[in-house]
């Protein structure tokens, strides 16, 4: 029988990924800049390099949680509480600030109040067995409770410039909250891809019956995910508010569905077990430009959020018809042939 | 009990295993041993314990009564883990593969091989775990049209042979496998034959469950038959003809 397992397949170590989500991923950043030609074409306004950095700075916090969000969708999960857990961690830790606490304690503060948060909503759904949509459901709806019972009509404002700094510095032109940004899409890449964790993580949401006979600590694994995607809403929420200087119970308010398109469009499987924090990224900017343009174009605030909600669903479609998901189209296509 | 230049003889022999559900004996009593590089076969009509039998020898359900030894020594499987530190490997129908995940991931799911990313952080060696993995299916003849490509979209022999390379990553004496051929084309099932009879040619031994009395003649060197829960007889292949055996499995005796 023939060995040639060497010659057959390319001799790169590109980990998880394989030749069609390249493709994808060049595909998307085509998409990107045809885009953005297109929006200059409209208006040239849009290429200046002021509203590019703008952009990016209005994207940032996005990408930050949509980075977290991707190993949530890829092990099969979904977090709808986001918006929440931003809006109580700010609260609390601006309020912290406020009276006087050391900056830097009350971001640990915050950072350790969003992973305990996360923690408590993995173990609802890992141990209590609470499917993903309906544990996040119910934490949003408390989660935002708390915020308006800590914080209602009240609108936080002044953080001190080391706060502030990072969401309206820069470094050599750089917006901080753009390398804040990138960094955690970094770092975030290599847990996906290089560790144990993010092999864990897209094994379970592959094949959790799977994962655990080999051995995979499938519980103790999803608990750690909504973990990490609670602190590091916490991380963008602290992004957010130091580039607005002020924060409010209501802030974040269906941040949730600009974050889960984000992954979506970028080409995370709903279905779980494959994601690409690159194509997350791209997302996050894809759909910052798109609000953006629509601003600059004077689209009403409320057409905005009708054109949102069109686009995700037609990435979650665009995905099925990509992954062969559509019964009907699926046999009609195969009937042309 | 015989031993040779290999030390014990026999790598695995069940005694006298029973098991009841309610008033149904799905095993009765059954006794027979699997030899160090032989492939056994596994054949009965349903119903006849089959399932109950490796369920046993799997660690996913103890018997209720009866002894296993593997190697000679005296060993209680309570789950897959206790099955997988005797050295017995098992190959369900669903494979246990992550479709998501490519073929070194697979292999090494559970098991993965680490390095030191800048001297202190952890991090997977893909390379490693795919040096090794080439090293492996070579080894065992296996040839996969991609390494980087999730599991799922290789063929259905392929993903069979790379659930069998995930347990030969490890040292094994027994393989347990439950109708591998089951869903397999002819040439993917022709491979799948030949990679147990290079495991065989490496001193592994095979219990193979099997519908497919064509493909047990063409593999096995003995045929073990149940019938009703109970062992009908064991049998060498060269000196059995497959009427006698369809009639064993059928009546319960050859005759």
């Amino acid at each position: 029988m023939a060995t040639n397992v060497k010659s057959s397949t390319p001799a790169n170590n590109v980990g998880h990924a394989d030749r069609h989500w390249l493709l994808q991923s060049v595909g998307l950043t085509a998409v990107v800049i045809v885009l953005a030609v297109i929006f200059t074409i409209i208006n040239p306004r849009f290429a200046t390099l002021a509203n590019l950095a703008n952009v990016m700075t209005q994207a940032s916090h996005y990408i930050i949680i949509a980075v977290a969000m991707t190993f949530v969708i890829t092990s099969a999960g979904i977090d709808l509480s986001v918006g929440s857990v931003l809006a109580l961690v700010t609260v609390i830790g601006f309020a912290f600030i406020k009276s006087g606490m050391n900056p830097a304690l009350a971001v640990a503060i915050m950072f350790a109040l969003g992973a305990v948060i996360g923690a408590f909503t993995g173990t609802l759904i890992a141990l209590v067995k609470i499917p993903p949509f309906i544990a996040t459901l119910g934490m949003m709806v408390s989660l935002r409770g708390l915020a308006l019972l800590h914080s209602a009509g009240t609108m936080h404002f002044g953080l001190p410039e080391t706060l502030t700094w990072l969401g309206q510095g820069k470094v050599f032109g750089v917006p901080v909250p753009v390398i804040i940004a990138m960094t955690v899409a970094v770092v975030g890449a290599w847990l996906f891809n290089h560790t144990k964790f993010g092999l864990y993580v897209r094994a379970i949401g592959g094949n959790r019956e799977a994962a655990r006979l080999a051995g995979v600590p499938v519980n103790l694994i999803e608990i750690l995910v909504y973990s990490l995607m609670g602190l590091v809403t916490a991380i963008g929420g602290l992004v957010m508010i130091a580039r607005i200087d002020s924060t409010q119970a209501t802030i974040g308010t269906s941040i949730e569905i600009h974050i889960i398109a984000a992954v979506i469009i970028g080409g995370t499987s709903l279905f779980g077990g494959r994601g690409t924090i690159y194509g997350t990224v791209l997302g996050a900017v894809l759909l910052s430009m798109m609000t953006n343009a629509l601003v600059i174009a004077g689209v009403d605030n409320f057409w905005q959020l009708v054109i949102m909600g069109i686009v995700v669903l037609l990435a979650v479609a665009i995905n099925n018809l990509r992954e062969n998901r559509i019964p009907v189209f699926s046999s009609l296509m195969r009937r042309s042939r | 009990m015989s031993s040779d230049l290999e030390g014990v003889r026999e790598v695995l022999r069940v005694a006298e295993l029973t098991k009841n559900y309610g008033g149904l004996k799905a095993m009765d009593s059954i006794s027979f041993a699997v030899n160090r590089g032989e492939v056994m076969a596994l054949v009965g009509d349903n119903g006849a314990g089959k399932s109950t039998l490796v369920k046993a020898l799997s660690g996913a359900q103890p018997p209720d009564s009866g002894q296993i030894l593997i190697n000679g020594q005296p060993i209680e499987l309570r789950s897959p883990r206790d099955a997988d530190d005797a050295g017995i490997g098992c190959i369900h129908q669903s494979l246990g593969l992550v479709d998501a995940l490519n073929v070194p991931e697979n292999v090494f799911l559970g098991r993965e091989l680490q390095r030191k990313r800048f001297g202190f952080l952890p991090e997977l060696d893909h390379a490693s775990m795919r040096a090794k993995t080439v090293e492996l299916l070579e080894r065992f003849g296996v040839n996969v049209s991609s390494l980087n490509k999730p599991v799922v979209k290789l063929s259905g022999g392929q993903r069979q042979s790379i659930a069998i390379s995930r347990l030969l990553l490890q040292d094994v004496s027994l393989v347990i496998m439950d109708e591998p051929m089951a869903a397999l084309g002819v040439d993917e099932g022709q491979r799948v034959m030949d990679l147990v009879s290079t495991m065989r040619d490496e001193g592994i031994s095979i219990f193979i469950i099997s519908h497919n009395l064509e493909h047990v003649f063409q593999i096995a060197d003995r045929i073990a038959v149940l019938k009703n829960g109970r062992l009908v007889d064991v049998v060498e292949t060269a000196t059995t003809s497959r009427d006698a055996v369809i009639k064993m499995i059928t009546f319960g005796s050859a005759n």
